[in-house]
């Protein structure tokens, strides 16, 4: 019925705007206006600005207040609307007294419940022009009072898994003391700390405590730890460890160990990650500080040669040999000058 | 220095493993030459790359030849046992220098042993 009526809704401002356009230019301020016109415009700019979201949550507000309504109606009669409409009116801003007037002309002109769709159209603007204000204002703490509002079918919710709950709880507990003798008690627990999670999410944010976001306790003042916490950890570590029961806990201590390989096989396991292939072939940089002429340099280009078809050697090896060359030239720079 | 090669070689000899499992595990190596062995081992690993280097200025047509009489010096400077010459594969069990087939590391004898005791992962006894 809601989205029909919206329908309906556009259909006529789409149609008075044809008309009125002229017309439309003047009456923003709104007074020489039919009331009727007045409102389908309203609603006409207020469809631009609404997003789906808030769609959502007027469908929401409204289904909720369409169960309320229901609820109520079994008991009173037209007493409810009238009951309603001051609660709106008390909750926010009040409502402007043309948009009343504009919104109940509206509800007469549409076939449907006049009541039912005068109090969704005044719940529409109200929460509107409270959304303008609170945007306006720069808070957007909606979600809360969205959450508060939809806590009522949650709690529904909850309660009625909560009864199916012990529904179950009571008929396994049964099964459990008859059949495989595990204690009651223990599924009890299960079953209370599932319930007790379900009521711990439903109400309202007390915000009583703040996030511990960046509450990390200070790091140990000696912080590596010494050998003997090391062999302490060892010790508990041997002590509690217990042969593998089966082929499965027996692969895992393998793997723990290093014996067997991790799967999915990763082919780069052993292998280093720091360097790229650049620095294992080109060396040259290396080669800096020897002359650039004569025999040396023609050994080392040749050394250099070697070492970049080498896999085997990482490339801290690979400086190091070159290093140690380095070296060794040196401490012989004096006994090859003599020659 | 006779006394600090010996208890060296007492601590060698009576290695236990520095872990806590409580299985019995045996410490001794079979026989003094099978010590000897074990110490060129370590030996050759630690002076392995100093040896490659100064071989290849040794094994060298490029640089000066008195460069390379000083290189042959130098390496015969190294300890005696740090070349991997020395080292001999013995058998792990017996310790027998003769025999050994390199796989298994084992001795003709004891492999034999174990082949024949089902001890061995795909060996069979030959017949074609």
């Amino acid at each position: 019925s809601t989205s029909s009526v919206l329908s309906a809704e556009k259909d006529e401002s789409t149609a008075s705007k044809t008309s009125t356009n002229e017309v439309a230019s003047e009456s923003k301020e709104g007074k020489a206006e039919t009331p009727k016109q007045k409102l389908l415009n309203l609603i006409g700019d207020m469809k631009v600005e609404m997003s789906y979201s808030k769609k959502l949550k007027q469908l929401k507000t409204r289904d909720s207040k369409k169960q309320a309504t229901n609820n109520l109606k079994g008991l009173d009669g037209e007493g409810t609307v009238h009951q309603r409409s001051t609660e709106d009116i008390q909750r926010g801003k009040p409502l402007n007294p043309e948009l009343v007037e504009a919104a109940s002309a509206v509800a007469s002109s549409l076939p449907l419940n006049k009541k039912q769709t005068e109090s969704e159209l005044l719940a529409q603007l109200r929460r509107h022009e409270e959304i303008t204000d609170k945007q306006k204002k720069g808070t957007t703490v909606d979600l809360r009072n969205v959450l508060s509002e939809m806590a009522i079918k949650k709690q529904s919710r909850a309660q009625r898994g909560v009864r199916i709950s012990n529904r179950i709880s009571l008929d396994l507990d049964e099964d459990i003391q008859n059949k495989s003798g595990i204690p009651s008690f223990i599924s009890k627990r299960y079953f209370c700390c599932v319930l007790s999670q379900q009521n711990l999410k439903v109400g309202r944010r007390l915000n009583i405590f703040t996030k511990a976001s960046t509450e990390k306790a200070a790091l140990e003042t000696a912080s590596p730890p010494t050998i003997w916490d090391l062999e302490f950890a060892k010790e508990v570590a041997a002590v509690t460890a217990q042969p593998p029961r089966n082929g499965f806990e027996e692969m895992i201590q393998w793997t723990k160990e290093g014996i067997l390989w991790e799967f999915p096989i990763d082919n780069e396991a052993g292998m280093e990650e720091d360097a790229e292939f650049h620095e294992h072939i080109f060396l040259e940089k290396h080669l800096e500080n020897f002359p650039k002429k004569g025999p040396i340099r023609h050994f080392m280009e040749l050394v250099i040669c070697g070492l970049s078809k080498n896999p085997y050697l990482s490339v801290k090896q690979k400086i190091e040999h070159i290093e140690w060359f380095q070296n060794y030239f040196e401490e012989k720079k004096e006994f090859l000058q003599e020659i | 220095m006779a006394a600090a090669v010996l208890s060296w070689a007492v601590r060698a000899a009576r290695q236990v493993l520095p872990s806590y499992c409580t299985s019995q595990v045996r410490g001794y190596y079979v026989d003094w030459r099978m010590l000897r062995d074990v110490k060129r081992r370590k030996l050759a690993y630690e002076y392995a790359d100093q040896r490659l280097r100064i071989n290849a200025i040794r094994k060298n047509t490029i640089l000066p030849k008195e460069l390379q009489e000083v290189a042959d010096k130098e390496i015969a400077a190294l300890p005696r046992d740090s070349c991997p010459v020395r080292i001999r594969n013995r058998c792990v069990l017996t310790s027998r220098p003769r025999g050994v087939k390199r796989r298994w590391r084992l001795s003709r004898i004891v492999f034999r042993h174990f082949a024949d005791h089902a001890q061995m992962s795909g060996i069979q006894r030959a017949m074609w």
